[in-house]
């Protein structure tokens, strides 16, 4: 058995290997896809390009100005008086937010009366829309507060009476990924999709190639046994799919600064556990293929799906009601879930043991089913 | 790796039967085999060839019936005959991006060859079969002769004493055939047993004896001359020439037996043994025939595969066989 077992690997590897594209496609095109994606799936939101229409023209107004772009979020492209020349600005795209200072601004704020500042809004990109809201209304609300807080100590130092107000405080601490970069939260998703891709397409069509060619007849006449010819085609991809997950986590940790938090037996346990879904996924589909061309078009309509309701691009809780069982289906959902905590936040075994579980459930489940089909389909 | 010692046939088959749903591929067949010999098997596409040695070869369950191969009832232990056959199918199955060493490997491999031995046996078929210094040579870029002779080697690299060949020439050039068939003839002289399945009839004349499949049926198994002599009597001539005339008039005149067109001019039986080509001419003279040249011809295995073939009950059910 061994040295069938043998054969099958070294045969497997060979094919693989011989053909310069394949090897390519298994060991360098995960790294460029994972720096690409990693680069170019950035939610991060800064810099957003903001004309300062200022119809005031005092040294306040400018002072408002100054402020509203000095954090970061806010990059001034253009300082216009016409509220025209501001309009135009956002039509063109040059500039995506509008902060308008009305005329009279300065003299409001020395009379101390309520002053509308008026911010437009490019709603074409919705993420990035939010984020300027957001920060435009945080610090149009903390200026106005710090204001207060000014005339109040004014007034206490004055009068000498009250010292302070009672105030409540909302300051949010964000845990794990407290700059919110969007990579450290992608690159774990991207070290999944091309497992995941990898492993099932190059099984289904492996195993398809060796029907159409008439190989798979003359190996059935050997005394190879089904389950051996499975495991010999597998194993080889399986160490390929974990020298891909280690070199990501290098890469990933490297470029985009991802942390590893947990334990690497955490990240080597599941991707295992992962791959007996995918390897087994990718069997199952070659025994509902007839030719390599079908075992793609069934990878696709498994693997678009899966990455889809995985939790990859869009949070799970955010989906429809009706959809989110659908993700307990999914084995990407509970390999992602495994490896963005692990990463992250550190988590262990402990924390982690119901994905665990549920990965194991569906690996062995589909492998099994797998495995029996392929030997009915021979018999 | 035990061989067939002592008499008695290699093979042994009683009743075969598979049915693929309501059609019924091999139907009732019966036949042994003996070690040493070459068994060809003839019969038009669908007729039940592959389908016997593919049951033979434990790749198909039989719906009835038994075969024992090497002793080992097929149905019972398909695993068990594996080790004790060689196969080549229809297709040269071999892996076209791995060299010629590099699918021996494997299935050397699979029949369970390591190390050195698997070395000593792939140098030892690859001169076998004239390809040793062709050994690292990718078989995509081999021709189809050649793949073929490997596809060959494939199949004896574990020394099995029984070999099946399932149309194993079709689709190669005519000297390609030929060197194939001294390959065979060779491994049979070393004491293998054969069985071949062929649509080319010259190739049925190498075996010694051959089986003809009708409709899933054993419609005949004798050897190539006691076919011919049975189901072929009487004496065959070529007449051509100038005046060689129709077959419906050919066929009227007394004593010939049959009119089959043939070339320019027709083969023509007798059903007397004892006319002779002179008899022949006087008759085609008398008939208006004049000056038709007449030679004395062997019956070939086609006439005795259309003869039976012509013979045989309008078929019930003829369906393809399924892949």
């Amino acid at each position: 058995m061994w040295t069938a077992l043998l054969a099958v690997v070294r045969k497997e590897f060979r094919q693989a290997f011989r053909d310069k594209r394949i090897a390519f496609m298994l060991l360098a095109a995960p790294v460029i896809q994972m720096t690409i994606l990693g680069y170019a799936v950035d939610l991060e939101v800064d810099r957003i390009p903001t004309v300062i229409c200022d119809q005031d023209l005092t040294s306040q107004s400018r002072d408002l100005g100054a402020a509203f772009v000095a954090e970061g979020t806010f990059r001034r492209v253009a300082t216009v008086r016409d509220p025209a020349a501001a309009s135009r600005l956002l039509e063109q795209g040059t500039a995506a937010v509008a902060l308008m200072i009305p005329v009279g601004f300065a003299r409001d704020y020395a009379r101390q009366i309520p002053i509308d500042v008026q911010v437009l809004v490019d709603g074409t990109d919705p993420n990035r829309a939010q984020v300027a809201m957001n920060a435009s209304a945080q610090f149009l609300a903390e200026r106005a507060v710090g204001v207060s807080l000014q005339r109040l100590s004014q007034a206490v130092a004055a009068g000498g009476a009250v010292r302070s107000l009672p105030q409540q405080r909302l300051t949010p601490r964000i845990l794990y990924n407290p700059r919110l970069k969007s990579a450290i939260f992608m690159v774990p998703g991207v070290a999944v999709t091309v497992l995941l891709v990898i492993t099932t397409i190059v099984t289904a069509m492996g195993i398809a190639r060796e029907r159409e060619l008439g190989t798979m007849e003359q190996i059935m006449v050997t005394p190879l046994r089904p389950a051996v010819l499975l495991l010999g085609k597998c194993l080889p991809f399986a160490i390929i799919g974990l020298v891909d997950v280690g070199t990501l986590l290098a890469v990933g940790s490297y470029l985009f600064g991802v942390p590893i938090r947990g334990s690497l037996l955490v990240v080597a346990a599941s991707s295992i556990l992962f791959l007996f879904s995918t390897l087994g996924t990718g069997i199952f589909i070659s025994t509902v293929s007839r030719s390599q061309q079908q075992a793609i078009l069934g990878g696709f309509f498994f693997l678009m799906p899966a990455i889809l309701l995985g939790g990859f691009m869009t949070p799970i809780e955010n989906m429809p009601a009706w959809i989110r069982p659908l993700t307990y289906l999914d084995p990407v959902r509970y390999f992602l879930e495994i490896l963005r905590g692990c990463l992250l936040k550190g988590s262990g075994f402990a924390d982690l043991w119901r994905q665990f579980l549920a990965l194991a459930l569906f690996g062995v489940s589909i492998m099994t089913l797998s495995v029996l089909r392929f030997r009915n389909r021979l018999g | 790796m035990s061989g067939p010692t002592g008499a008695g046939p290699v093979i042994e088959v009683r009743d075969l039967t598979k049915r693929f749903g309501a059609f019924t591929a091999v139907d009732r067949v019966g036949f042994e085999v003996h070690a040493g010999e070459i068994l060809g098997y003839l019969g038009a596409n669908g007729a039940g060839k592959s389908t016997t040695i593919r049951m033979l070869c434990g790749l198909l369950a039989p719906t009835a019936g038994t075969a024992l191969v090497a002793g080992v009832d097929v149905s019972r232990h398909p695993q068990k005959v594996k080790r004790l056959i060689g196969y080549m199918s229809q297709r040269f199955s071999l892996y076209l991006d791995l060299s010629a060493a590099e699918n021996l490997d494997f299935f050397g491999g699979a029949q369970g060859l390591a190390g050195r031995r698997l070395r000593a046996r792939s140098q030892a078929v690859l001169e076998q079969v004239g390809l040793l210094a062709h050994r690292d040579t990718r078989t995509g870029d081999l021709p189809g002769g050649w793949r073929q002779r490997l596809a060959l080697a494939c199949a004896i690299l574990h020394e099995p004493h029984l070999l099946f060949l399932d149309e194993p020439t079709a689709g190669v050039d005519p000297v390609s055939r030929r060197s194939f068939w001294q390959l065979v003839r060779g491994l049979v002289r070393a004491g293998t047993t054969v069985l071949v399945t062929t649509h080319y009839m010259d190739e049925a004349e190498y075996c010694d004896r051959v089986g003809l499949m009708v409709d899933g049926r054993l419609a005949a198994l004798d050897t190539p001359a006691a076919l011919k002599a049975r189901l072929v009597p009487g004496r065959l001539f070529d007449v051509h020439g100038p005046a060689a005339g129709s077959r419906g008039r050919l066929a009227a005149i007394a004593g010939i037996q049959h009119v089959e067109p043939f070339g320019a001019g027709f083969h023509v039986r007798m059903a007397d043994p004892s006319v002779g080509a002179g008899d022949l001419a006087g008759r085609l003279d008398a008939a208006g025939f004049p000056g038709a040249v007449i030679d004395d011809l062997e019956p070939s295995l086609e006439e005795v595969f259309l003869e039976v073939v012509e013979g045989w009950p309008a078929p019930a059910n003829a369906p393809e066989v399924p892949a």
